[in-house]
């Protein structure tokens, strides 16, 4: 009895003892390479000085949540906040579901060579810089001179100010950050079709399926696990904000709706050098997503499936 | 193996790691009073006793200011990566400089190089790891101040005072007033010495001259012949433009209102404005608080709405060429813009272009067209000053640095530096005046003139004013030299040149450039666009945010400031 | 198989949609391609649409032609090769120990690991450690202080718990250890998710250029698109035209477009050659009683 149980833990051991040895080196490049700088947020609640350590810096004022209070008694700051809100929901709304759909159909296309063909054109956005991509934006949708305006006006259509107004640039907005990136997500779904049994379709064929009923039963569930971590992973970025793609398609027309949060940091924050500033509205998304990081990951334990952790 | 073990492991490695990050981010702060030992040398700057040898004993020099030991410093240097290059920290300018500070006072430069791109942040790292240039630099006088205001920057005042007889060039080419230019009345610190800017052209009204030939209108001289011109373009678009009859912008702007409507803005400021009101409402760079500038964008909305400005102006940001694409098809009639805006860039030119896409006739010329209320075409020029140039706290090296300053100021090597060898970089013509040649292989220059390396010096400078004016005109090839003339003389007439105010530093002035300067941009864009009956309503919820935003706090303070140094004078000596 | 005909219908309906969003993607991209060998004059006429009009290979030579740019596009060539394989290997020491449920310490470890991808400190911090580990200015900058990316951990992992246990637990109770079994089950079956984050992580190292812009300046050992960013800059950078009054002339819009293309070219060559991984086929079948 005691052998075997000497013998089932010396087995244990061995088996943890090489996995640790696996996470060895990334676990020391974290630490090095992650942690070691985040002594520096705490800037966020001191007043930053260029030429001390952050140990040295002196306390910012009411308890170190001078920056904080700072940040959110300027308008700006709650219009960046609201902005940056309601075009990542926008986009998640919208803009996550889409790769997806695309996945799946890219999947049942039929032809061959121009299954292989389609999958390798529609990720090209991708690689457009979103300075490009807005100079294209103006050659299409600018009011007087954009090629869709001079066609809806040659058809005897007014112009549509996709750029101009509010609403509407925030339509062109989610459907440019939609176009630029819904065929490279496709890969991942793409990849994990590929990893879906096709012993499953097969059968689902000889019993009789439809092509939608193989999606729903087969397609849809196998890639149920992708799905579920992409979603979380994404709601764990709510309040987070890019800044190429708000600072390429915005003007001055539309700042009410453009100026994001990543804008707000590089006009107040970095331009203007106040580092404790832009640290401390960092700190702020940062902490904000974590919680929608958790609660996310909680629903999707509640719902069966598996989280992150 | 347990796991209870395995949380001790992690909460050592863990209580490790903040160890560490508490070990490395510590450093030896630079000592916080940044007077550096030599200003502290027991030789009086009064000099008193014995002769002036024994003081520059103590400081190291010979009687020749020649270190007896080699001294070292570091100077920034742009590094463009422009196409072409050589390396701007070893290259034959540099070897020049280099060997010139050797001979003539034994100092020996290495040029660090910065990316012009992100110069910024970059010098942001080098400060924060104690490794910034001796001589640093930047166009941005706010950068400095909030760097001396973390330690971080030599106070010059003490350094100046004491040196002063070491550096005539310097002292000849900047002048007390580039030289003490941001001096702090109330502390005496001053953190930069101010470059010259050589040339003070700023902005410039452009009209068709072709169009007026064609229409027989004489050049506009006052605001309502402009519009009425602009008019009469829009009204004879398919005698102008034929076929593009449609395409006709009679006048242009881009987002950057203030900018490119200068001319016209400042004819609505009063032309008695005190240097006090100039000082008080001068934060903004585009005069954006200047009394009355609302009228001028008033008219700007006016000719919006009537169909007489690019309708699209708002859309397209900065570098992108739409615009100039449409100046160069032919179909703007007028614009303000950089002085020699059309005439730039040799073949690729607004100028070129319209020769060769329109006809030898279509040229853009310079005009005056917006008298102020007392009959002047004023403009607002900037102040003669343009890189601030400081040493971060940690130089050990000051003398040897100002040495630098004052070499790179000395006529003969700045001529050398922006004008390089004869039959290479430039050729001299019969006049006297030289004309400058795009040089490839190892003697190019990478950035125009060399500025990069005259870094107390923007702008051509030969040391007699006529020929300068002849060599700035020989740069533009192929444009016939009478618009260029044209240009520049209009370009400064009745200028007034930017004061120094000095009142010390503004408070309420920190970290708010860049959000109020979009502020403002985004008001004017509104208003121009909005319908007229609405002009007054936008304009003025968008002037309130402004104020609000702590642009109100700006004006008060300088106000403040400039009652406690100056009392009740409204102007300026 | 015989298919039906609605299903017929389908796949035509299928290939119209797929037609409409390959001309979406691939129209702009042309559009670039033609901007990118035009002459200058055509492009201030508006005149190019999907075909170069006034043929010129200008901007290709000025970056083809200057043995600087082939040097850093061998030199961008084999660090991404470098990165990918290097990068690869750290993120699957990391993905795959904690695929095992039991692992103590798990929870803590992957707490560690998430935590770094919302907390960061910024360039300045980095800038000071990589000083102190002398890493400034040596081609493993790199290489290194990118070598995982969390998100992509995270992928990984849920791939492979998508491949049935039983296959591990088979493997194991014929004496194989945690790496014989990640060698011998994981590995072969995950080549979808593998080929996907290489490609990831490639694309990502030859398009990168923010971390050499901060932390090298030998200039031997510059990505390309940092080079090409740098040209862009000289050329067309208003708030430095108007600070200094000067502009150089201009191949900007050639350029600009030509830097397009050296982003997206090799990509399309790569990819390709790894679509071979997205195949389905895998075969799950030996599962042993």
């Amino acid at each position: 009895m005691s052998t075997t149980k000497m013998s089932k833990s010396l087995v244990y051991m061995k088996r943890y003892w090489i996995l640790y040895a696996m996470l060895a080196l990334p676990m020391a490049f974290f630490i090095i390479f992650r942690y070691i700088p985040m002594g520096y947020i705490q800037i966020a609640f001191k007043n930053y000085s260029i030429i001390q350590s952050p140990w040295q810096m002196e306390w910012a004022a009411n308890h170190g949540f001078e920056y904080f209070i700072k940040a959110f008694s300027n308008r700006d700051f709650l219009y960046a906040l609201r902005n940056t809100l309601l075009l990542n929901f926008l986009d998640l709304l919208i803009g996550f579901p889409a790769p997806i759909m695309l996945a799946i159909i890219l999947n049942e296309l039929a032809f061959k060579r121009f299954k292989k063909f389609t999958q390798t054109v529609v990720y090209m956005p991708h690689f457009l810089s979103w300075v490009i991509i807005s100079g294209m934006a103006l050659q299409l949708f600018a009011p007087t001179t954009g090629l869709v305006n001079i066609l809806l006006n040659n058809m005897g259509f007014e112009s549509i100010p996709f750029l101009n107004d509010p609403k509407y640039w925030v339509a062109t907005y989610i459907f440019l950050g939609i176009w630029q990136s819904c065929g490279w997500n496709t890969i991942i779904y793409l990849a994990a079709i590929a990893g879906i049994n096709p012993e499953l379709y097969e059968a689902s064929a000889v019993d009789g399926a439809s092509r939608l009923r193989k999606i729903w039963h087969i397609t849809l569930p196998g890639l149920r696990p992708t799905i579920i971590v992409l979603l979380i992973l994404s709601l764990g970025q709510i309040l987070g904000s890019e800044f190429d793609r708000p600072y390429a398609l915005s003007n001055k027309l539309v700042s009410e709706v453009s100026n994001v949060i990543s804008i707000f940091v590089y006009n107040n924050g970095i331009r203007g050098l106040q580092f404790s500033l832009s640290t401390a509205v960092g700190l702020f998304q940062s902490v904000v997503c974590v919680i929608f990081l958790f609660a996310a990951n909680a629903l999707a334990k509640k719902s069966g499936d598996r989280g992150i952790w | 193996m347990g796991f209870r073990k395995s949380m001790s492991i992690l909460t050592v490695i863990i209580a490790f790691a903040l160890v560490i990050a508490g070990c490395t981010s510590d450093k030896p702060a630079p000592s916080s009073s940044p007077a550096p030992a030599d200003s502290t040398t027991p030789a009086a700057s009064n000099n008193s006793e014995g002769s002036g040898d024994a003081r520059l004993e103590a400081l190291g020099l010979d009687s020749d200011l020649k270190f007896k030991e080699t001294r070292k410093i570091t100077v920034e240097i742009y590094d463009r990566g422009n196409d072409g290059g050589t390396p701007p920290e070893d290259n034959f300018y540099t070897q020049y400089i280099k060997d010139g500070m050797l001979r003539d006072h034994n100092v020996e430069v290495t040029f660090v190089p910065v990316p012009r791109w992100t110069e910024t942040e970059v010098i942001n790292n080098y400060l924060a790891a104690n490794q910034a240039p001796d001589v640093s630099l930047t166009y941005s006088y706010p950068t400095i101040q909030t760097y001396a205001n973390m330690g971080g920057v030599l106070d010059l005042a003490p350094l100046l005072e004491e040196y002063k007889d070491l550096l005539p060039d310097m002292w000849e080419y900047l002048t007390d007033t580039n030289i003490y230019w941001d001096q702090d009345p109330n502390t005496g610190t001053l953190w930069a010495l101010e470059a010259k800017l050589n040339i003070l052209n700023r902005i410039n009204t452009f009209v068709r001259e072709d169009w007026l030939k064609q229409l027989n209108i004489p050049a506009p001289t006052t605001l309502q012949e402009f519009e009425d011109m602009l008019v009469a373009f829009k009204d004879n678009a398919s005698t102008l433009l034929g076929a593009d009859a449609d395409k006709m912008i009679p006048f242009s702007t881009s987002f950057d209102v203030g900018w490119r409507a200068d001319h016209l803005t400042g004819s609505f400021v009063p032309n008695d404005i005190t240097d006090k009101d100039v000082f008080i409402n001068g934060f903004d760079d585009r005069r954006f608080l200047f009394p009355n500038y609302k009228e001028g964008i008033r008219v700007l909305n006016k000719w919006y709405n009537e169909g007489l400005i690019w309708k699209d102006f708002p859309l397209y940001p900065a570098g992108d060429t739409t615009e100039d694409n449409l100046m160069k098809l032919g179909y703007v009639g007028a614009f303000m813009h950089n002085w020699d805006y059309p005439y730039r860039n040799g073949e690729d030119s607004i100028h070129a272009s319209l020769q060769r896409l329109v006809g030898p006739d279509a040229a853009y010329v310079a005009i005056e067209s917006f008298p102020n209320d007392a009959g002047v075409y004023k403009k607002f020029l900037s102040g003669p000053v343009d890189r601030k140039i400081f040493f971060p706290a940690t130089n050990k090296e000051p003398l040897a640095s100002l040495l630098y300053v004052n070499w790179i100021s000395k006529l003969e090597n700045r001529v050398f530096l922006q004008f390089g060898e004869e039959g290479v970089t430039h050729e001299k013509l019969e006049d006297g005046s030289l004309k400058t040649i795009a040089a490839t292989g190892e003697k190019i220059m990478n950035s125009p003139a060399n500025i990069d390396y005259t870094i107390t010096s923007n702008g051509l400078d030969l040391g007699d004013p006529e020929l300068t004016v002849k060599s700035i005109a020989n740069g533009y090839a192929g444009v016939d030299s009478r618009l260029i003339e044209v240009a520049h003389k209009i370009t400064t007439n009745q200028g007034r040149i930017g004061q120094n105010v000095n009142v010390g530093e503004i408070k309420a002035e920190d970290g708010q450039g860049q959000a109020l300067k979009e502020k403002r941009d985004t008001i004017l864009n509104k208003a121009v666009v909005a319908p007229v009956d609405k002009f007054d309503e936008v304009y003025d919820s968008g002037m309130d945010d402004y104020l609000k935003s702590g642009g109100q706090a700006i004006i008060d303070e300088r106000k403040t400031a400039w009652e406690a140094i100056f009392g009740d004078k409204t102007m300026l000596d | 198989m015989i298919k039906s005909r609605s299903h017929k219908i389908g796949d035509w309906v299928i290939a119209a949609f797929c037609l409409l969003c390959v001309l979406a993607c691939l129209l702009p991209v042309l559009n670039i391609l033609a901007r990118s060998l035009s002459s200058a004059d055509a492009l201030v006429k508006g005149e190019v649409l999907l075909w170069p009009v006034g043929l010129n290979f200008d901007a290709y030579m000025t970056v083809l032609g200057d043995s600087k740019y082939t040097w850093s596009l061998l030199w961008t060539a084999i660090l991404t090769v470098i990165v990918t394989l290097w990068s690869m290997f750290m993120t699957v020491m990391c993905a795959y120990p904690l695929i095992y449920d039991n692992l103590k310490g798990k929870k803590i470890i992957l707490a560690i690991i998430l935590f770094t991808m919302y907390f960061s400190a910024g360039t300045i911090p980095t800038y000071l450690l990589l000083k102190e580990l002398h890493l400034l200015n040596n081609p493993l900058v790199l290489i290194i202080p990118n070598s995982i990316s969390v998100f992509y951990v995270i992928i990984m992992r849920s791939f492979l718990f998508g491949i049935p246990d039983s296959l591990r637990e088979s493997a194991e109770l014929d004496g194989a250890g945690p790496l014989r079994v990640l060698v011998s089950v994981y590995l072969p079956l995950s080549m979808p998710v593998l080929a996907t984050l290489a490609l990831f992580y490639a694309v990502g190292r030859w398009n990168g250029f923010s971390d050499a812009l901060m932390f090298m300046s030998d200039r031997t050992y510059f990505p390309i698109q940092l080079l090409l960013y740098n040209i862009l800059n000289s050329i067309t950078s208003v708030e430095v035209a108007t600070q200094e009054g000067f502009s150089s002339p201009g191949l900007s819009e050639t350029i600009k477009s030509a830097t397009v293309m050296f982003a997206t070219v090799p990509i399309l060559l790569v990819y390709p050659w790894l679509q071979r991984y997205f195949i389905s086929g895998v075969t799950i079948g030996a599962v042993k009683g």
